[in-house]
């Protein structure tokens, strides 16, 4: 087991400690807010080269080809990217949900070449048009880049989680010019716990990602929206319906990309061409529909603009959404799955909006407050942050009407889904990989952890024919109270106790054999068991060390004291962690 | 002693041709800008170092000057030119390069890349002024308001009355668009789209009785004339009608669109020196704040646009009728001047083909055509 070397205490040496921990924070920061910017970048050049971008469609001068470049780009960006995700070890990019169960599991150590190959597909994915989102891949990248840094200073566990919090909250601030949300998100999705000594650095990181983007990423925010009126105050009401039919909403969304990417293994077509296909069949609809390519930054301005669309527009493009994203993530390209919710998120705001002035006859001044409800709805569960989408609000609209509109919506909508579906859509993958983390990080870190960790041979074993007198012997010159009894094919029979032993022999006489003396209460372990599991069979059961055996065949034992050892050991570095403040 | 007295001859020889001979010969727009650009910037250049400057007159276009070029016989020095028609120009290599520090620095001694706007200092161009379209409205044709937004020239609900508008895709498109409530920012981008041109068309559509005008007097006519409330037109033409002429008219400087006019000296031009010295001389803040207070046309450097100070005849105070006082300029609209030379024969038919539905509805006709002027002349 590896321990923290966090010093604790106070004198001057934590402080500067500490002080370094900050500035290399900073540091992070501006490496992981250029390559934020730089990936932004790439992805919008990639966008008018190859003819994704409004703007380029509109501007090449021979729109006859336009049909023909719209169902080939993504179609050979699935191509590079299918044939870039087969040389990843579990040939798939890596996502945020992979960065959350590096800090969570305290594994930390995200490996940088597959990082890199997932940044560059996801670059690609996005330049070709696929519908998916830029802001996992740059939480990832952000994440990676963190790790890189601690890794290369030879730093604790403890420290690498800071500074992969660190990378992403630097990654967000830039992408979004937000560093407030930069700070929370780290906190809300990645840490899920709130220590000072990690604060301080992820706010440097940030603060410095806030100010690289101001000055070398001069592209507009997500959204810009003009002063508004007020809502109406029934209409608050309307917005907390809005979330909660949101995170239905939600929960469709991130099943259908989990759905998708199911049918996908089943696929009778090798899994490199599954993305090649998916872009094929993205860009065919997209000849009928064009709103569903690439991130859809346009789409989202026109939803929150009233009349842009008629109702039975925004059900089609926002039931196309839904299924262009499940179908590029499903089957394997690289990307985030937030853009694509913010789009789908709005249009559904919008569905109300259009709804409830056609209803009610209102005037449609706050139509834009609907848009954003929605947004807010569909986003938050999905990445399991209501706080982070509520400060992308306010930091990119700077309108405190619409933020409390949109926290109308979030108070509903987070938790329905939370019940519903889990935590966030990276929660559900982790708990499909075998890391669940609904019950917190504690219990995250015991059921990570295995019993064979603590395995050790050093114990009695008897053959199940042995005599009770030559079983209490043994025992006795062993001085140990049970006994486990194995037989020639180390096949395992069961557990005697002294105690059993003794009274045996009490009322019986010696000629019994050990084997008539089995506990029968006595559980067994196997060396896939977790310390979670040994934990809860530890209720149950009073004596020395429980068995681990695999198919009958003994392995070896784990002593009660190793267990509550491990669990203590767990606790005290969970809590330096997420209690420590310097 | 000879060899100095040898050196000092040559010298004199050297320096009496300049002084004496070789004007400087300036191709600019006429009317009453060339009258501001004589008093503001060519009297005060000769008499600052005794080179004399011969003015003559065009209207825009580039076909003279490739000639020209072509000939290798180039009868201007200096050349006042539209940056869109001066980036073609230098892409053909008709143009010199200019040297990014061909500018003086501002008073303050701010250097000149951040004094003069962004875009101003380009390959081949360096802007001296900007002239806007901008939207302009009869002053007594609302009682209790007046517009103040973009979105109000398509209200007529709250503004009623008839407009007249360019018979021309840009400017009103994007105003169109402007008005659903898009950001500044993502104009062209949504623009782009089928749905947002869909939008601005739409919007346009919905607008009742629009006098279409191609040349560049009719909209200062019909709106002093009376016979619509509100127009689109060049600024300096309705600061003309309203000084010169009382006309009771004011200028909406929302959603204004600039243009950039800059200086530029063609290839194989005679006096290349010459050229350069007077573009420094003329885009010094002094000289660009003596032009603005004679023509409302911006100056393109901040620390020109805040010196502005009266009209030397009637006193008005020029500030308020510059395009790019901070106050005027806030909203104003960056032409996207690549966007419109790709797409500029699509947007013309797009626009031409709604123009004829609409026509065939409403029975509009466009205004009288005179003579294809969209030059930013003042009268």
């Amino acid at each position: 087991m590896e321990t923290t070397t966090a010093p604790t205490g106070s004198g001057p040496l934590p402080v500067l400690r500490f002080l370094g921990l900050v500035l290399l924070g900073a540091v992070i920061g501006s490496v992981a807010a250029l390559f934020a910017a730089g990936f932004v970048r790439g992805v919008l050049w990639l966008n008018e080269v190859l003819l994704i971008s409004p703007r380029s469609r509109m501007m090449f001068a021979w729109p006859e080809w336009l049909a023909l470049t719209t169902v080939a780009v993504p179609t050979l960006g699935g191509l590079i990217v299918g044939r870039l995700h087969r040389s990843l070890p579990e040939r798939r990019p890596h996502t945020p949900a992979d960065a959350i169960a590096a800090v969570q599991s305290r594994r930390g150590r995200l490996p940088a070449r597959v990082g890199a190959v997932s940044a560059l597909t996801a670059m690609i994915s996005l330049g070709a048009g696929a519908s998916v989102g830029q802001y996992g891949p740059l939480v990832h990248m952000g994440a990676t880049l963190g790790s890189f840094g601690a890794r290369l200073l030879r730093l604790g566990r403890s420290d690498d989680n800071i500074t992969i919090a660190c990378g992403v909250a630097a990654a967000i601030a830039t992408a979004f010019n937000a560093p407030l949300a930069g700070i929370v998100f780290a906190h809300e999705v990645v840490l899920r716990h709130y220590a000072l000594r990690a604060f301080a650095p992820i706010a440097a990181a940030a603060l410095v990602g806030h100010v690289i983007a101001t000055q070398a990423l001069a592209q507009g925010a997500l959204f810009h929206v003009a002063e508004t009126a007020v809502p109406r105050a029934w209409e608050f009401a309307l917005f907390v319906a809005i979330g909660g039919l949101g995170a239905l909403l939600a929960g469709g969304y991130m099943h259908a990309i989990l759905g998708v990417g199911r049918l996908a293994r089943r696929l009778p077509l090798r899994p490199d061409l599954h993305p090649a296909l998916a872009g094929a069949l993205l860009g065919m609809v997209a000849l009928w529909v064009p709103d569903i390519l690439g991130m859809g930054q346009e789409t989202l301005r026109f939803a929150t603009i009233a009349g842009a669309f008629g109702s039975g527009e925004l059900l089609l493009v926002l039931g196309l959404k839904v299924a262009a994203t499940a179908l590029c993530l499903g089957m394997g390209f690289s990307g985030g799955v937030f853009s694509p919710a913010l789009v789908i998120g709005t249009l559904f705001g919008a569905l109300c909006g259009t709804l409830v002035a056609s209803l009610t006859g209102v005037s449609q001044e706050s139509f834009v407050f609907y848009a954003v409800c929605g947004m807010v709805a569909v986003t938050a569960p999905v990445i399991g942050a209501p706080l982070t989408s509520l400060l992308i609000v306010f930091e990119l609209t700077g309108n405190y009407a619409l933020t409390t509109a949109a926290l109308a919506s979030v108070t509903l909508a987070s938790p329905i889904a939370a019940q519903l579906f889990g935590r966030s859509l990276f929660d559900i993958q982790l708990r499909d990989r075998g890391l669940d983390l609904s019950s917190g990080r504690g219990q995250a870190l015991l059921m990570d952890t295995r019993v064979i960790d603590y395995l050790t041979r050093e114990c009695v074993t008897l053959s199940p024919d042995a005599s009770l007198d030559e079983a209490i012997a043994t025992l006795a010159r062993e001085r140990h109270a049970e006994a486990y009894l194995v037989d020639t094919q180390e096949r395992f029979h069961g557990c005697v106790t002294l105690a059993e032993l003794e009274a045996a022999r009490q009322e019986a006489g010696p000629l019994r054999r050990a084997r008539e003396c089995i506990d029968a209460e006595r559980p067994t372990l196997r060396s896939d068991t977790t310390l979670w599991a040994a934990m809860a069979l530890l209720e149950e059961v009073t004596g020395e060390a429980l068995a681990v055996v695999d198919e009958g065949i003994f392995r070896g034992v784990v002593y009660e004291v190793h267990i509550a050892h491990a669990y203590l050991h767990q606790s005290d570095a969970l809590r330096r962690e997420e209690h420590g403040h310097g | 002693m000879g060899s100095r007295r040898l050196a000092a001859l040559l010298l004199l020889l050297a320096w009496i041709p300049g002084a004496l001979a070789e004007p400087l010969r300036v191709l600019s727009w006429g009317g009453a800008y060339e009258r501001a650009q004589q008093e503001a910037l060519f009297t005060p250049f000769s008499e600052s170092n005794g080179t004399p400057v011969e003015v003559q007159r065009y209207a825009g276009g580039l076909a003279e000057l490739r000639q020209a070029v072509e000939a290798r016989e180039v009868p201007w020095d200096v050349i006042d030119m539209t940056r869109s028609q001066a980036m073609a120009a230098c892409d053909e290599g008709l143009l010199q390069p200019l040297s990014p520090d061909l500018a003086a620095p501002a008073p303050d001694g701010t250097p000149a890349e951040r004094d003069f706007m962004p875009g101003a200092i380009g390959d081949c161009a360096l802007t001296h002024t900007l002239f806007a379209t901008v939207v302009a409205y009869r002053s007594d044709a609302f009682p209790g308001r007046r517009p103040t937004r973009i979105a109000d020239l398509f209200d007529q609900r709250r503004f009623p009355g008839p407009r007249a508008l360019q018979r021309t895709p840009a400017v009103n498109l994007e105003w169109a668009l402007l008005a659903t409530g898009v950001p500044h920012e993502e104009l062209y981008r949504l623009l782009s789209t089928p749905r947002g041109l869909g939008l601005a068309l739409e919007r346009l559509d919905a607008l009742e009785e629009i006098h279409w005008w191609e040349d560049g007097e009719t909209p200062v006519r019909l709106l002093t004339e009376g016979e619509v409330v509100m127009a689109s037109g060049y600024n300096g033409r309705f600061f003309d009608a309203m000084i010169s002429r009382g006309a009771p008219i004011e200028i909406l400087w929302d959603g204004q669109v600039q243009e950039h006019e800059t200086w530029v000296i063609p290839r194989h031009a005679d006096n290349p020196d010459t050229a350069r010295e007077f573009i420094r001389f003329a885009t010094s803040t002094e000289r660009l704040v003596a032009l603005a207070r004679r023509i409302p046309y911006g100056p393109a450097r901040a620390s020109a646009a805040v010196r502005v100070g009266s009209h030397p005849q009637s006193g008005v105070d020029m500030r308020l009728h510059i395009p790019t006082h901070p106050l005027n300029a806030e909203r104003a609209i960056t032409k996207d001047e690549t966007w419109y030379a790709r797409t500029l024969t699509r947007m013309d038919d797009y626009f031409a083909e709604w123009l004829s539905a609409r026509q065939a509805r409403t029975g509009e006709a466009s205004a009288p055509p005179a003579a294809a002027d969209d030059q930013p002349v003042a009268p």
